[in-house]
């Protein structure tokens, strides 16, 4: 497989933090630990979060770039995502 | 019948009175704004014989309402010299409503400058001589009065900060394990009680859920359902029990808008060192506790119990504090947080003023910013009456003039809270305009601009920002007299049986019958009536700005400035 081959089937890489009880779901991410993932060219939050097997109804808050976003927004090469549960405090 | 409870302190006279007709349908912020407004003159000096100091339960307060023990304490301020009411967890207001207290009221100043307590019980009240407490700390006093009056008791007190009327000491009480770390913090009300010379006051009521009730049955069903309501809610049912409300450090950090560095950036590289998650963690691991209650009855336990490496134990370490002692100082610690935050209970200091004068001073340069062990010298030197824990007892505005400082994020004479009003400019309303200076939970716009309740309103943008601020301002002051802990908040803006479950609550223990309409003009009538206090004592609409710093000066990540003008603030007050 040549490299150009690699980044075809690879797609582009976001920088996900899981947080407050998510990253279970996925444990190689870590709690709040920014890690690299791979997904396909025009994959949406959606779609990532599937990646990540957590389920949709578990995820309130998607954070792009530190801008909530809605699950249908295409991910870009570079975004920084973060996912949360429903919380609140202050 | 509920009485009032005068105490005298130039006499050194308690004496019980009936309720006033005006007053009968009024309790915790609704009723201490209105005491402080009808008897206190607007121009008096905070810490003269003039002021008076009040504490009063809210409405429903003392029943088996959920999460309904909070105390209102109320005076003219010292911090910002205007009207303010700070809200406190902890067992007191219970006692004080089963004891059929509606509020007490402590006036004057004694001649002799001696130390009092004022001890109530269900045979009356008394004051007693307190001169062998004076001079301790908070921990220390909560416990001479547990062992002396028994472990029930409730026990308010002040550590030396208000003892040398300090302006921003602040008035604690305690949970039901005996920490004296549930303040009515902000506004420097621990000096109006120092000024007065009382010490403590320790309310023994054997009873905490048996306040009259018209009509039992009806009480019970809303109270039930009230209590369903918040238990379902994804946040008080669930997100505030298992992490606390140190929870919103990531959040709030991952949405750029976690002030750091004396509000220079609004990201902190280690803010998962000092998060929520890692806090309960932790404390389970020391054998602490990730959850905890402030006082019985509350469902959403968003209390903690961290013990610290030292062998003394921080309970609770709150988001406030949590941000203002770390990220805000550059402190990536947990363990330096809990310390700073412990000393701040024992000396007797609001945490968020603390926490944003030593911002200041770091600013300054008179401790390096990130280095943990200079800020806990510098706070140890509070208890001691140094200069500079003089100064730091004395709230950011008077630092940052101290050391020429501009970079003063304060709204009159108030240190900000934990969001940049620049990232999330919802709640840089709420403290522009507030009647109380910068407080984030009279009108906390952060839960529909970034945790999305209550709808969503574009924390970045300046458009709508001004009527949600003064949507939440009204609803948070009629629920600051209901005595239900403003974390209900959360399911009342995303539940619309909440509000009626509340309201039916009241009808069904007073009688009345109140409808939805009655509790929005309740929440306008307190605030109108704390603007005109402050109008009486000099502040005019330019009061209601920020620094002009957030205006001039871009937050990484997102550079944005807060960009909403003058005459916009001006239109909160428009009802």
């Amino acid at each position: 497989m040549t490299e150009n081959d690699a980044r075809e089937e690879t797609g582009l890489e976001v920088e996900v933090r899981l947080f407050s009880g998510l990253e279970k779901f996925f444990p190689a991410a870590g709690l709040g630990k920014a890690c690299l993932v791979q997904v396909p060219e025009g994959a949406t939050g959606s779609d990532l979060i599937r990646q990540l097997n957590i389920p949709a109804d578990q995820v309130f808050t998607m954070f792009v770039n530190g801008r909530h976003a809605a699950p249908e927004q295409v991910l870009q090469p570079g975004d920084r995502v973060a996912l949360f549960p429903p919380i609140g405090g202050g | 019948m509920a009485r009032l409870l005068r105490v005298d302190m130039t006499k050194k006279e308690v004496n019980f009175a009936d309720v006033p007709e005006k007053y009968s349908l009024l309790g915790g912020r609704a009723l201490t704004s209105q005491i402080v407004a009808d008897e206190v003159p607007p121009a008096c000096d905070p810490l003269g014989k003039f002021n008076k100091l009040v504490f009063a339960p809210g409405l429903l307060t003392g029943t088996n309402a959920p999460s309904s023990g909070r105390l209102s304490v109320g005076g003219k301020s010292p911090l910002t010299g205007g009207i303010k009411e700070a809200n406190a967890g902890g067992i007191t207001s219970q006692k004080l409503a089963n004891l059929g207290i509606k509020a007490v009221i402590v006036e004057g100043k004694p001649a002799d400058g001696g130390w009092s307590l004022l001890k109530i019980t269900p045979d009356g009240a008394e004051l007693l001589d307190a001169g062998d407490l004076a001079g301790k700390g908070t921990y220390e006093v909560t416990a001479i009065c547990r062992e002396r009056y028994g472990n029930k008791v409730g026990v308010i007190t002040i550590g030396p900060a208000g003892e040398m009327c300090l302006s921003a000491a602040g008035v604690t009480n305690n949970d039901p394990d005996g920490n004296s770390s549930r303040y009515a913090g902000r506004g420097g009300l621990g000096a109006v009680m120092g000024s007065k010379r009382l010490k403590a006051i320790v309310v023994d009521s054997p009873k905490t859920f048996d306040a009259p009730v018209k009509d039992r049955e009806r009480f019970r069903a809303a109270a039930k359902k009230f209590s369903d309501i918040l238990l379902k809610h994804p946040v008080t049912g669930n997100g505030l029990p298992n992490f606390g409300t140190s929870i919103l450090i990531n959040v709030i950090n991952e949405a750029g808008a976690l002030p750091t560095r004396n509000f220079a950036f609004g990201r902190f590289g280690k803010a998962q060192e000092v998060s929520g998650e890692k806090l309960a963690e932790t404390a389970v691991a020391r054998g602490g506790k990730a959850t905890h209650a402030c006082h019985p009855g509350c469902v959403m336990r968003c209390s903690n119990v961290y013990p610290l490496p030292d062998g003394k134990v921080c309970a609770p370490i709150e988001y406030e504090s949590d941000w203002a002692l770390g990220p805000n100082l550059e402190i990536g610690d947990l363990d330096v947080v809990g310390r700073l935050n412990y000393i701040c209970n024992d000396v007797g200091l609001d945490t968020i003023e603390t926490g944003v004068t030593l911002g200041v001073l770091m600013e300054a340069g008179v401790i390096p910013f990130g280095d943990g062990e200079a800020a806990i010298k510098a706070l140890e030197e509070v208890g001691r009456g140094t200069a500079l824990g003089r100064i730091i007892g004395s709230g950011a505005a008077v630092a940052g003039k101290v050391f020429g400082v501009t970079r003063v994020p304060a709204v009159k004479g108030q240190g900000l809270p934990a969001y940049d009003p620049r990232a999330c400019k919802g709640v840089g309303v709420t403290y522009a305009t507030s009647p109380m200076g910068a407080d984030h939970t009279s009108g906390y716009a952060v839960a529909t601009n970034i945790l999305k309740s209550g709808g969503y309103v574009d924390p970045l943008k300046p458009d709508g920002q001004v009527d949600l601020s003064r949507n939440l301002q009204i609803a948070t002051a009629a629920l600051d007299s209901t005595g239900l802990c403003l974390f209900v908040a959360f399911a009342v803006l995303d539940d619309p049986e909440a509000l009626p479950a509340v309201v039916e609550m009241i009808n069904a223990q007073y009688g009345t019958q109140l409808t939805l309409a009655d509790v929005t003009e309740l929440g306008k009538q307190i605030l109108k009536t704390e603007r005109e206090f402050n109008r009486l004592a000099g502040f005019t609409k330019e009061h209601d700005r920020l620094p002009e710093f957030f205006a001039t000066e871009e937050l990484p990540p997102h550079n944005t400035v807060f960009d909403i003008k003058g005459e916009e603030l001006d239109q909160v007050y428009n009802f």
